[in-house]
Protein backbone atom coordinates (compact mmCIF):
# COMPACT_ATOMS: atom_id res chain seq x y z
CA UNK A 1 0.00 0.00 0.00
CA UNK A 2 2.90 2.03 1.26
CA UNK A 3 4.77 1.52 -1.97
CA UNK A 4 2.13 2.09 -4.57
CA UNK A 5 1.43 5.69 -2.81
CA UNK A 6 4.88 6.35 -3.39
CA UNK A 7 5.14 5.54 -6.99
CA UNK A 8 1.73 7.57 -7.29
CA UNK A 9 3.16 10.58 -6.31
CA UNK A 10 6.12 10.06 -8.20
CA UNK A 11 4.29 10.02 -11.36
CA UNK A 12 1.87 12.81 -10.66
CA UNK A 13 5.29 14.69 -9.57
CA UNK A 14 6.13 14.63 -13.08
CA UNK A 15 3.10 15.53 -14.25
CA UNK A 16 3.13 18.61 -12.54
CA UNK A 17 6.55 19.25 -14.06
CA UNK A 18 5.41 18.53 -17.33
CA UNK A 19 2.36 20.89 -16.98
CA UNK A 20 4.97 23.48 -15.56
CA UNK A 21 7.36 22.86 -18.38
CA UNK A 22 5.55 25.53 -20.87
CA UNK A 23 5.45 28.32 -18.10
CA UNK A 24 8.95 27.34 -17.49
CA UNK A 25 10.42 27.31 -20.99
CA UNK A 26 8.80 30.69 -21.83
CA UNK A 27 10.72 32.37 -18.51
CA UNK A 28 13.81 30.69 -19.40
CA UNK A 29 13.59 31.62 -23.18
CA UNK A 30 13.05 35.31 -22.14
CA UNK A 31 16.54 35.44 -20.73
CA UNK A 32 18.28 34.85 -23.71
CA UNK A 33 20.12 37.65 -25.80
CA UNK A 34 17.03 39.09 -28.38
CA UNK A 35 19.81 37.90 -31.38
CA UNK A 36 19.95 34.43 -29.64
CA UNK A 37 16.05 34.17 -29.90
CA UNK A 38 15.57 35.65 -33.31
CA UNK A 39 18.55 33.28 -35.12
CA UNK A 40 16.39 30.64 -33.17
CA UNK A 41 12.75 31.55 -33.80
CA UNK A 42 13.89 31.43 -37.38
CA UNK A 43 14.73 27.68 -37.36
CA UNK A 44 11.06 27.32 -36.89
CA UNK A 45 8.72 25.96 -40.20
CA UNK A 46 11.60 24.44 -41.43
CA UNK A 47 10.24 21.37 -43.58
CA UNK A 48 13.72 19.00 -44.37
CA UNK A 49 15.59 16.50 -41.82
CA UNK A 50 16.43 19.43 -39.80
CA UNK A 51 15.55 20.13 -35.79
CA UNK A 52 15.29 22.87 -33.75
CA UNK A 53 18.00 22.97 -30.94
CA UNK A 54 16.55 21.78 -28.03
CA UNK A 55 17.32 25.01 -26.00
CA UNK A 56 16.90 24.52 -22.40
CA UNK A 57 18.78 27.22 -20.98
CA UNK A 58 20.45 30.57 -22.37
CA UNK A 59 23.96 30.60 -24.23
CA UNK A 60 24.56 33.89 -22.30
CA UNK A 61 21.94 35.39 -19.52
CA UNK A 62 20.98 38.36 -20.92
CA UNK A 63 17.84 40.53 -19.32
CA UNK A 64 18.43 42.54 -22.91
CA UNK A 65 15.13 41.53 -23.99
CA UNK A 66 12.95 43.15 -20.70
CA UNK A 67 15.11 46.38 -21.67
CA UNK A 68 13.99 46.46 -24.99
CA UNK A 69 10.03 46.02 -24.14
CA UNK A 70 10.43 48.24 -20.98
CA UNK A 71 12.98 51.18 -21.69
CA UNK A 72 13.93 51.12 -25.28
CA UNK A 73 10.98 50.20 -27.61
CA UNK A 74 7.09 51.00 -25.62
CA UNK A 75 5.42 50.42 -28.07
CA UNK A 76 4.17 47.07 -26.21
CA UNK A 77 3.59 48.49 -23.16
CA UNK A 78 0.99 50.83 -24.55
CA UNK A 79 -1.17 47.39 -25.12
CA UNK A 80 0.30 46.44 -21.71
CA UNK A 81 -1.89 49.78 -20.47
CA UNK A 82 -4.75 48.90 -22.06
CA UNK A 83 -4.62 45.40 -20.70
CA UNK A 84 -4.57 46.92 -17.33
CA UNK A 85 -7.06 49.43 -17.89
CA UNK A 86 -9.60 47.01 -19.07
CA UNK A 87 -8.93 44.21 -16.10
CA UNK A 88 -9.19 46.95 -13.24
CA UNK A 89 -12.07 49.19 -14.07
CA UNK A 90 -13.73 45.62 -15.06
CA UNK A 91 -12.59 43.80 -11.80
CA UNK A 92 -13.60 46.93 -9.70
CA UNK A 93 -17.21 47.36 -11.12
CA UNK A 94 -17.71 43.58 -10.58
CA UNK A 95 -17.09 43.49 -6.99
CA UNK A 96 -19.43 46.32 -6.62
CA UNK A 97 -22.40 44.98 -8.83
CA UNK A 98 -21.94 41.93 -8.71
CA UNK A 99 -21.97 40.59 -5.11
CA UNK A 100 -25.25 43.26 -4.85
CA UNK A 101 -27.59 41.63 -7.30
CA UNK A 102 -26.47 38.14 -5.83
CA UNK A 103 -27.46 39.61 -2.47
CA UNK A 104 -30.60 41.05 -3.66
CA UNK A 105 -31.11 37.44 -5.72
CA UNK A 106 -30.44 35.46 -2.48
CA UNK A 107 -31.65 37.02 0.68
CA UNK A 108 -34.85 39.00 -0.74
CA UNK A 109 -38.32 37.44 -1.55
CA UNK A 110 -39.90 39.67 -4.29
CA UNK A 111 -42.11 39.05 -7.45
CA UNK A 112 -40.02 38.20 -10.34
CA UNK A 113 -36.52 36.90 -8.34
CA UNK A 114 -36.70 33.28 -9.88
CA UNK A 115 -37.24 34.65 -13.56
CA UNK A 116 -34.11 36.92 -13.22
CA UNK A 117 -32.66 33.76 -11.71
CA UNK A 118 -33.89 31.61 -14.09
CA UNK A 119 -32.66 34.29 -16.90
CA UNK A 120 -29.29 34.16 -15.23
CA UNK A 121 -28.55 30.34 -15.48
CA UNK A 122 -29.62 31.19 -19.18
CA UNK A 123 -27.38 33.69 -19.83
CA UNK A 124 -24.72 31.60 -18.47
CA UNK A 125 -25.17 28.13 -20.57
CA UNK A 126 -25.06 30.88 -23.81
CA UNK A 127 -21.98 30.28 -25.35
CA UNK A 128 -20.12 34.13 -26.09
CA UNK A 129 -20.90 33.77 -30.23
CA UNK A 130 -24.69 34.19 -29.11
CA UNK A 131 -24.61 36.66 -26.35
CA UNK A 132 -21.97 38.66 -28.48
CA UNK A 133 -24.72 39.56 -30.62
CA UNK A 134 -27.10 41.50 -28.73
CA UNK A 135 -24.04 43.27 -26.85
CA UNK A 136 -23.25 44.71 -29.97
CA UNK A 137 -26.73 45.86 -31.03
CA UNK A 138 -26.87 47.93 -27.82
CA UNK A 139 -23.36 48.82 -28.14
CA UNK A 140 -24.49 50.04 -31.58
CA UNK A 141 -27.50 51.83 -30.54
CA UNK A 142 -25.70 53.67 -27.30
CA UNK A 143 -22.55 54.65 -30.00
CA UNK A 144 -20.21 53.16 -27.72
CA UNK A 145 -18.38 50.66 -30.37
CA UNK A 146 -14.80 51.00 -30.67
CA UNK A 147 -14.71 52.73 -27.38
CA UNK A 148 -13.26 51.64 -24.35
CA UNK A 149 -17.12 51.14 -22.91
CA UNK A 150 -17.34 48.23 -25.03
CA UNK A 151 -15.07 46.06 -23.34
CA UNK A 152 -15.99 47.02 -19.73
CA UNK A 153 -19.66 47.82 -19.29
CA UNK A 154 -21.02 44.33 -20.87
CA UNK A 155 -18.78 41.97 -18.76
CA UNK A 156 -19.73 43.96 -15.27
CA UNK A 157 -22.55 41.58 -15.23
CA UNK A 158 -20.45 38.35 -15.98
CA UNK A 159 -23.52 35.66 -15.65
CA UNK A 160 -21.29 33.10 -14.15
CA UNK A 161 -20.01 35.21 -11.08
CA UNK A 162 -23.73 35.93 -10.35
CA UNK A 163 -24.55 32.29 -10.00
CA UNK A 164 -21.55 31.54 -8.23
CA UNK A 165 -21.88 34.42 -5.48
CA UNK A 166 -25.89 33.53 -5.37
CA UNK A 167 -25.14 29.65 -4.43
CA UNK A 168 -22.49 30.68 -1.95
CA UNK A 169 -24.94 33.51 -0.21
CA UNK A 170 -27.81 30.89 -0.33
CA UNK A 171 -25.87 28.42 1.67
CA UNK A 172 -25.60 31.05 4.63
CA UNK A 173 -27.67 29.55 7.67
CA UNK A 174 -30.78 32.01 7.87
CA UNK A 175 -30.09 32.23 11.71
CA UNK A 176 -27.24 34.65 11.08
CA UNK A 177 -29.48 37.16 9.74
CA UNK A 178 -32.38 36.80 12.34
CA UNK A 179 -29.88 37.61 15.06
CA UNK A 180 -28.48 40.28 13.49
CA UNK A 181 -32.44 41.50 12.52
CA UNK A 182 -33.30 40.88 16.06
CA UNK A 183 -30.27 43.47 17.16
CA UNK A 184 -32.29 46.09 14.86
CA UNK A 185 -30.18 45.63 11.49
CA UNK A 186 -31.60 46.58 8.35
CA UNK A 187 -30.68 44.33 5.17
CA UNK A 188 -28.24 46.79 4.43
CA UNK A 189 -26.02 46.49 7.34
CA UNK A 190 -26.49 42.84 7.06
CA UNK A 191 -25.17 42.49 3.45
CA UNK A 192 -22.01 44.65 4.87
CA UNK A 193 -21.85 42.74 7.90
CA UNK A 194 -22.88 38.94 6.98
CA UNK A 195 -23.28 38.69 3.39
CA UNK A 196 -20.32 39.80 2.31
CA UNK A 197 -17.50 38.90 4.92
CA UNK A 198 -18.81 35.02 4.74
CA UNK A 199 -18.74 35.54 1.41
CA UNK A 200 -15.14 36.38 0.86
CA UNK A 201 -13.56 33.29 0.14
CA UNK A 202 -16.02 33.00 -2.89
CA UNK A 203 -15.42 36.48 -3.55
CA UNK A 204 -11.92 36.01 -3.83
CA UNK A 205 -12.37 32.84 -6.22
CA UNK A 206 -14.26 35.36 -8.54
CA UNK A 207 -11.74 37.47 -8.45
CA UNK A 208 -9.28 35.48 -9.57
CA UNK A 209 -11.24 33.65 -12.16
CA UNK A 210 -13.06 37.13 -13.65
CA UNK A 211 -9.32 38.30 -13.68
CA UNK A 212 -7.99 35.25 -15.83
CA UNK A 213 -11.20 35.73 -17.83
CA UNK A 214 -10.12 39.65 -18.62
CA UNK A 215 -6.78 39.41 -18.91
CA UNK A 216 -7.26 36.53 -21.40
CA UNK A 217 -10.04 37.96 -23.79
CA UNK A 218 -9.44 37.74 -26.93
CA UNK A 219 -13.05 37.76 -28.54
CA UNK A 220 -14.47 40.59 -27.22
CA UNK A 221 -12.05 43.22 -28.79
CA UNK A 222 -11.73 41.41 -32.08
CA UNK A 223 -15.23 42.40 -32.19
CA UNK A 224 -16.12 44.79 -29.94
CA UNK A 225 -13.26 47.55 -31.30
CA UNK A 226 -12.92 46.58 -34.69
CA UNK A 227 -11.37 49.80 -36.35
CA UNK A 228 -9.58 51.01 -32.94
CA UNK A 229 -6.58 48.54 -32.82
CA UNK A 230 -4.78 50.78 -30.50
CA UNK A 231 -7.01 50.45 -27.78
CA UNK A 232 -6.50 46.84 -27.81
CA UNK A 233 -5.15 44.29 -25.24
CA UNK A 234 -1.89 43.13 -25.26
CA UNK A 235 -3.28 39.65 -25.43
CA UNK A 236 -5.01 40.09 -28.53
CA UNK A 237 -1.42 41.29 -29.92
CA UNK A 238 0.67 38.37 -29.34
CA UNK A 239 -0.35 36.66 -32.41
CA UNK A 240 1.02 39.25 -34.37
CA UNK A 241 4.48 38.96 -32.24
CA UNK A 242 4.78 35.80 -33.22
CA UNK A 243 4.57 35.98 -37.03
CA UNK A 244 8.12 37.56 -37.49
CA UNK A 245 10.19 37.25 -34.65
CA UNK A 246 11.29 40.53 -33.11
CA UNK A 247 13.87 38.89 -30.06
CA UNK A 248 11.80 40.30 -27.71
CA UNK A 249 8.43 38.51 -27.73
CA UNK A 250 9.54 35.91 -24.67
CA UNK A 251 10.07 38.65 -22.19
CA UNK A 252 6.70 40.26 -23.11
CA UNK A 253 5.65 37.06 -22.85
CA UNK A 254 6.59 36.62 -19.15
CA UNK A 255 5.66 40.31 -18.00
CA UNK A 256 2.18 39.18 -19.10
CA UNK A 257 1.90 35.94 -17.41
CA UNK A 258 3.32 37.98 -14.51
CA UNK A 259 0.64 39.38 -12.54
CA UNK A 260 -1.32 36.03 -13.21
CA UNK A 261 1.32 34.28 -11.36
CA UNK A 262 1.05 37.29 -8.75
CA UNK A 263 -3.11 37.07 -8.81
CA UNK A 264 -2.81 32.76 -8.54
CA UNK A 265 -0.46 33.07 -5.75
CA UNK A 266 -2.32 35.43 -3.46
CA UNK A 267 -6.14 34.02 -4.00
CA UNK A 268 -4.86 30.17 -4.34
CA UNK A 269 -6.36 29.03 -0.99
CA UNK A 270 -9.86 31.02 -1.70
CA UNK A 271 -10.46 29.35 -5.18
CA UNK A 272 -9.92 26.39 -3.61
CA UNK A 273 -12.38 26.68 -0.30
CA UNK A 274 -14.81 29.05 -2.69
CA UNK A 275 -15.13 26.00 -4.88
CA UNK A 276 -15.08 23.59 -2.15
CA UNK A 277 -17.76 25.93 -0.31
CA UNK A 278 -20.30 26.12 -3.42
CA UNK A 279 -22.13 22.82 -3.08
CA UNK A 280 -23.27 23.50 -6.31
CA UNK A 281 -26.83 22.43 -7.07
CA UNK B 1 -35.15 36.23 3.47
CA UNK B 2 -36.00 39.84 3.39
CA UNK B 3 -40.03 40.11 2.52
CA UNK B 4 -40.76 43.95 3.35
CA UNK B 5 -39.53 47.23 1.97
CA UNK B 6 -38.21 48.40 -1.50
CA UNK B 7 -34.51 48.28 0.08
CA UNK B 8 -33.50 45.43 -2.18
CA UNK B 9 -34.36 47.57 -5.62
CA UNK B 10 -31.03 49.37 -4.22
CA UNK B 11 -29.12 46.01 -4.40
CA UNK B 12 -31.21 44.43 -7.49
CA UNK B 13 -31.67 47.44 -9.91
CA UNK B 14 -27.82 48.26 -10.97
CA UNK B 15 -27.26 44.75 -11.96
CA UNK B 16 -30.43 44.03 -13.57
CA UNK B 17 -30.45 47.19 -15.27
CA UNK B 18 -26.92 46.53 -17.22
CA UNK B 19 -28.43 43.00 -17.32
CA UNK B 20 -31.84 44.43 -19.37
CA UNK B 21 -29.71 46.82 -21.47
CA UNK B 22 -26.63 44.52 -22.48
CA UNK B 23 -28.45 41.24 -23.00
CA UNK B 24 -32.11 40.26 -22.31
CA UNK B 25 -33.58 43.05 -24.05
CA UNK B 26 -31.41 43.57 -27.17
CA UNK B 27 -31.59 39.43 -27.19
CA UNK B 28 -35.26 39.86 -27.81
CA UNK B 29 -35.40 43.11 -30.23
CA UNK B 30 -32.43 41.46 -32.08
CA UNK B 31 -35.26 38.53 -33.96
CA UNK B 32 -36.21 41.64 -35.54
CA UNK B 33 -32.97 41.68 -37.31
CA UNK B 34 -33.09 38.11 -38.35
CA UNK B 35 -36.24 38.17 -40.28
CA UNK B 36 -35.96 41.16 -41.97
CA UNK B 37 -33.78 42.02 -45.22
CA UNK B 38 -31.74 44.58 -44.19
CA UNK B 39 -32.56 47.09 -47.19
CA UNK B 40 -33.83 50.46 -46.29
CA UNK B 41 -38.07 49.34 -45.96
CA UNK B 42 -36.74 46.24 -43.98
CA UNK B 43 -39.24 44.31 -45.44
CA UNK B 44 -40.30 41.53 -43.80
CA UNK B 45 -39.14 37.78 -45.31
CA UNK B 46 -39.82 35.18 -42.18
CA UNK B 47 -37.42 32.26 -42.54
CA UNK B 48 -35.47 33.16 -45.48
CA UNK B 49 -32.03 34.52 -43.51
CA UNK B 50 -32.31 31.16 -41.30
CA UNK B 51 -32.83 29.21 -45.19
CA UNK B 52 -30.19 31.15 -46.71
CA UNK B 53 -27.91 30.51 -43.62
CA UNK B 54 -28.16 26.86 -43.26
CA UNK B 55 -27.43 26.39 -46.98
CA UNK B 56 -24.16 29.06 -46.42
CA UNK B 57 -20.82 26.46 -46.66
CA UNK B 58 -18.54 28.56 -43.97
CA UNK B 59 -22.30 28.86 -41.68
CA UNK B 60 -22.41 24.70 -41.75
CA UNK B 61 -18.49 24.36 -41.29
CA UNK B 62 -17.87 26.71 -38.93
CA UNK B 63 -20.85 24.85 -36.90
CA UNK B 64 -19.34 21.57 -37.56
CA UNK B 65 -16.40 22.18 -36.23
CA UNK B 66 -17.04 23.65 -33.34
CA UNK B 67 -19.08 20.73 -32.45
CA UNK B 68 -16.80 18.36 -33.22
CA UNK B 69 -14.16 20.21 -31.16
CA UNK B 70 -16.22 20.31 -28.14
CA UNK B 71 -17.33 16.65 -29.10
CA UNK B 72 -13.74 15.55 -28.46
CA UNK B 73 -13.08 17.76 -25.71
CA UNK B 74 -15.21 18.43 -23.22
CA UNK B 75 -15.27 14.44 -22.75
CA UNK B 76 -11.62 14.12 -22.38
CA UNK B 77 -11.45 17.29 -19.84
CA UNK B 78 -14.13 15.85 -17.89
CA UNK B 79 -12.62 11.85 -18.06
CA UNK B 80 -9.11 13.19 -17.08
CA UNK B 81 -9.96 15.50 -14.88
CA UNK B 82 -12.07 13.38 -12.52
CA UNK B 83 -9.43 10.19 -12.70
CA UNK B 84 -6.40 12.95 -11.54
CA UNK B 85 -8.64 13.99 -8.79
CA UNK B 86 -9.29 10.15 -7.62
CA UNK B 87 -5.75 10.23 -7.87
CA UNK B 88 -4.78 13.43 -5.75
CA UNK B 89 -7.69 12.20 -3.47
CA UNK B 90 -5.99 9.07 -2.52
CA UNK B 91 -2.26 10.59 -1.43
CA UNK B 92 -4.25 13.17 0.40
CA UNK B 93 -3.04 15.46 2.06
CA UNK B 94 0.06 15.22 -0.40
CA UNK B 95 -0.61 16.35 -3.40
CA UNK B 96 -0.38 19.73 -3.15
CA UNK B 97 2.21 20.63 -5.52
CA UNK B 98 0.62 18.92 -7.91
CA UNK B 99 -2.47 20.50 -7.14
CA UNK B 100 -1.19 24.00 -7.46
CA UNK B 101 1.13 23.18 -10.73
CA UNK B 102 -2.42 21.92 -12.26
CA UNK B 103 -4.31 24.86 -11.32
CA UNK B 104 -1.65 27.37 -12.52
CA UNK B 105 -2.47 27.16 -16.47
CA UNK B 106 -5.80 28.29 -16.01
CA UNK B 107 -5.09 31.86 -14.71
CA UNK B 108 -2.27 31.96 -17.37
CA UNK B 109 -3.37 33.98 -20.42
CA UNK B 110 -3.27 31.43 -23.76
CA UNK B 111 -1.93 34.09 -25.67
CA UNK B 112 1.23 34.44 -23.68
CA UNK B 113 2.00 30.86 -24.20
CA UNK B 114 1.44 30.78 -27.40
CA UNK B 115 5.10 31.31 -28.32
CA UNK B 116 6.18 28.11 -26.49
CA UNK B 117 3.32 26.31 -28.01
CA UNK B 118 4.52 26.97 -31.34
CA UNK B 119 8.12 26.13 -30.61
CA UNK B 120 7.03 22.40 -28.85
CA UNK B 121 4.85 21.56 -31.61
CA UNK B 122 7.66 22.35 -34.90
CA UNK B 123 7.84 20.15 -37.26
CA UNK B 124 11.83 20.37 -35.99
CA UNK B 125 10.30 20.94 -32.71
CA UNK B 126 10.84 19.06 -29.27
CA UNK B 127 7.67 16.75 -29.71
CA UNK B 128 8.68 15.77 -33.33
CA UNK B 129 12.11 15.20 -32.08
CA UNK B 130 10.59 12.45 -29.49
CA UNK B 131 8.62 10.99 -32.28
CA UNK B 132 12.23 10.93 -34.28
CA UNK B 133 13.92 8.78 -31.52
CA UNK B 134 11.04 6.42 -31.37
CA UNK B 135 11.02 5.90 -34.74
CA UNK B 136 7.88 6.96 -35.68
CA UNK B 137 7.04 9.99 -38.76
CA UNK B 138 7.30 13.29 -37.98
CA UNK B 139 3.88 15.18 -37.87
CA UNK B 140 3.20 18.69 -39.06
CA UNK B 141 1.36 19.69 -36.33
CA UNK B 142 0.77 23.17 -36.99
CA UNK B 143 -0.89 23.00 -40.49
CA UNK B 144 -3.98 21.20 -41.93
CA UNK B 145 -6.00 18.87 -40.06
CA UNK B 146 -3.25 18.29 -37.27
CA UNK B 147 -3.84 21.20 -35.92
CA UNK B 148 -6.68 20.13 -34.10
CA UNK B 149 -4.18 18.47 -31.65
CA UNK B 150 -2.41 21.44 -30.56
CA UNK B 151 -5.38 23.06 -29.78
CA UNK B 152 -7.54 20.56 -28.15
CA UNK B 153 -4.05 19.96 -25.98
CA UNK B 154 -3.96 23.82 -25.04
CA UNK B 155 -7.02 23.50 -24.01
CA UNK B 156 -6.79 20.99 -21.65
CA UNK B 157 -3.38 21.75 -20.47
CA UNK B 158 -5.89 25.36 -19.47
CA UNK B 159 -8.79 23.78 -17.94
CA UNK B 160 -7.80 20.66 -16.69
CA UNK B 161 -6.70 21.83 -13.09
CA UNK B 162 -9.84 23.69 -13.00
CA UNK B 163 -11.83 21.10 -13.37
CA UNK B 164 -9.56 18.59 -11.00
CA UNK B 165 -10.24 21.25 -8.23
CA UNK B 166 -14.20 21.67 -9.01
CA UNK B 167 -13.86 17.41 -8.36
CA UNK B 168 -11.69 17.35 -5.55
CA UNK B 169 -13.77 19.09 -3.72
CA UNK B 170 -16.81 17.09 -4.03
CA UNK B 171 -14.37 13.91 -3.47
CA UNK B 172 -13.85 15.09 -0.15
CA UNK B 173 -17.34 14.55 1.06
CA UNK B 174 -17.16 10.81 0.09
CA UNK B 175 -17.20 9.08 2.91
CA UNK B 176 -14.01 6.92 3.31
CA UNK B 177 -15.81 3.60 4.69
CA UNK B 178 -17.17 3.43 1.43
CA UNK B 179 -13.52 3.14 -0.11
CA UNK B 180 -13.51 0.65 2.45
CA UNK B 181 -16.63 -1.32 2.31
CA UNK B 182 -15.53 -1.87 -1.95
CA UNK B 183 -11.50 -2.84 -0.85
CA UNK B 184 -12.97 -5.39 1.14
CA UNK B 185 -15.73 -6.80 -1.42
CA UNK B 186 -12.03 -6.51 -3.11
CA UNK B 187 -12.96 -4.03 -5.94
CA UNK B 188 -10.80 -2.80 -7.50
CA UNK B 189 -9.49 1.35 -9.31
CA UNK B 190 -12.26 1.11 -11.53
CA UNK B 191 -14.97 0.30 -9.15
CA UNK B 192 -14.53 2.83 -6.63
CA UNK B 193 -14.24 5.28 -9.50
CA UNK B 194 -17.42 4.58 -11.04
CA UNK B 195 -19.61 2.56 -8.39
CA UNK B 196 -18.62 4.02 -5.15
CA UNK B 197 -17.42 8.04 -6.06
CA UNK B 198 -19.88 9.08 -9.06
CA UNK B 199 -22.37 8.28 -7.68
CA UNK B 200 -22.29 9.70 -4.58
CA UNK B 201 -21.01 13.38 -7.01
CA UNK B 202 -22.88 13.28 -9.45
CA UNK B 203 -24.77 16.75 -9.41
CA UNK B 204 -21.18 18.03 -9.52
CA UNK B 205 -19.57 15.53 -12.32
CA UNK B 206 -23.00 17.21 -14.65
CA UNK B 207 -21.87 20.28 -13.31
CA UNK B 208 -18.19 19.85 -14.19
CA UNK B 209 -19.02 18.26 -17.96
CA UNK B 210 -21.56 21.57 -18.59
CA UNK B 211 -18.98 23.64 -17.56
CA UNK B 212 -16.52 21.91 -19.17
CA UNK B 213 -18.73 22.16 -22.13
CA UNK B 214 -19.51 25.68 -22.26
CA UNK B 215 -15.12 26.35 -22.13
CA UNK B 216 -15.48 24.40 -25.20
CA UNK B 217 -17.13 26.95 -27.28
CA UNK B 218 -14.21 29.34 -26.76
CA UNK B 219 -11.97 27.34 -27.79
CA UNK B 220 -11.98 30.08 -30.99
CA UNK B 221 -8.91 31.85 -28.42
CA UNK B 222 -6.30 28.95 -29.16
CA UNK B 223 -7.26 28.42 -32.79
CA UNK B 224 -7.63 33.04 -33.11
CA UNK B 225 -3.66 33.21 -31.41
CA UNK B 226 -2.68 30.43 -33.46
CA UNK B 227 -4.00 30.95 -36.83
CA UNK B 228 -5.48 34.59 -36.69
CA UNK B 229 -9.15 34.76 -38.89
CA UNK B 230 -8.55 32.68 -41.58
CA UNK B 231 -7.37 29.44 -39.95
CA UNK B 232 -7.34 26.15 -41.69
CA UNK B 233 -10.30 25.03 -42.94
CA UNK B 234 -10.50 21.97 -40.29
CA UNK B 235 -10.52 24.74 -37.47
CA UNK B 236 -12.50 27.03 -38.89
CA UNK B 237 -15.09 27.81 -35.83
CA UNK B 238 -18.53 29.48 -35.47
CA UNK B 239 -16.80 32.91 -34.12
CA UNK B 240 -14.71 33.39 -37.24
CA UNK B 241 -17.87 32.69 -39.33
CA UNK B 242 -19.42 35.37 -37.25
CA UNK B 243 -16.83 37.96 -37.13
CA UNK B 244 -16.37 37.74 -40.64
CA UNK B 245 -20.43 38.66 -40.95
CA UNK B 246 -19.62 41.06 -38.44
CA UNK B 247 -17.00 43.38 -40.05
CA UNK B 248 -19.31 42.91 -43.68
CA UNK B 249 -21.90 44.60 -41.39
CA UNK B 250 -24.98 41.52 -42.44
CA UNK B 251 -26.77 41.77 -39.32
CA UNK B 252 -29.37 38.85 -40.68
CA UNK B 253 -26.98 36.26 -41.22
CA UNK B 254 -24.89 37.28 -37.69
CA UNK B 255 -28.45 37.53 -35.94
CA UNK B 256 -29.99 34.30 -37.81
CA UNK B 257 -26.58 32.56 -36.46
CA UNK B 258 -26.49 33.05 -33.00
CA UNK B 259 -30.33 32.55 -32.63
CA UNK B 260 -29.87 28.66 -34.51
CA UNK B 261 -26.55 28.57 -32.20
CA UNK B 262 -28.63 29.62 -29.15
CA UNK B 263 -31.47 26.65 -29.86
CA UNK B 264 -28.65 24.02 -30.55
CA UNK B 265 -26.84 25.04 -26.84
CA UNK B 266 -30.03 25.30 -24.72
CA UNK B 267 -31.58 21.77 -26.35
CA UNK B 268 -28.50 20.01 -25.70
CA UNK B 269 -28.25 21.62 -22.32
CA UNK B 270 -31.41 20.47 -22.06
CA UNK B 271 -30.90 17.22 -22.72
CA UNK B 272 -27.76 16.70 -20.51
CA UNK B 273 -30.44 17.91 -17.61
CA UNK B 274 -32.68 15.45 -18.12
CA UNK B 275 -30.32 13.06 -18.49
CA UNK B 276 -28.74 13.89 -15.16
CA UNK B 277 -32.15 13.32 -13.70
CA UNK B 278 -32.91 10.25 -14.97
CA UNK B 279 -29.69 9.14 -13.85
CA UNK B 280 -29.85 10.35 -10.14
CA UNK B 281 -33.00 8.74 -9.49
Amino acid sequence: MKKRHILLRLILTLLALLILLPLVLTAVYSFCAPTEIKAFMQTRNQYGTALMELKLRPNLFSLDQYWRVLIQDTSLLRYYFNSIGYTAATLLGQIVIIPMLAYALSRFEFRGRDVISFAVIVLLLLPFQVTMVPTVLTLRRLGLMDTMWAIILPSLTSPFYVFLLRQSMLGIPGELFEAAQIDGAGPARCYVHIALPVSRAMIGAAVALSFADCWNMVEQPLVFLPNRTDLHPLSVVFNQLSQESTGVEFAGAVLYLLPALLIYLFFQDDIMTGIALSEMK
Amino acid sequence: MFRKGRVFLLFLLPGLLLLLIFYVIPLFSGIFYSVTDGSKANAFVGLKNYESLWQNKMFQLGLKNTLELSVISAPILWVASFFLALLLQSISPRGGFFRSSALLPYLAPSSAMLLVWLVLFDYGGPLNRVADALGLQRVMWLESDALRVPIIVMFIWKNLGFCMVIFLAALQTVPQSLYEYATLEGGGFFVKAFRVALPHILPTAFLVFVLAWINTFKIFKEVYIIAGSYPDRSVYTLQHYMNNMFSRLDYQMVTAAAYSFAVIVLVLFAMLFLLQRRAAQ
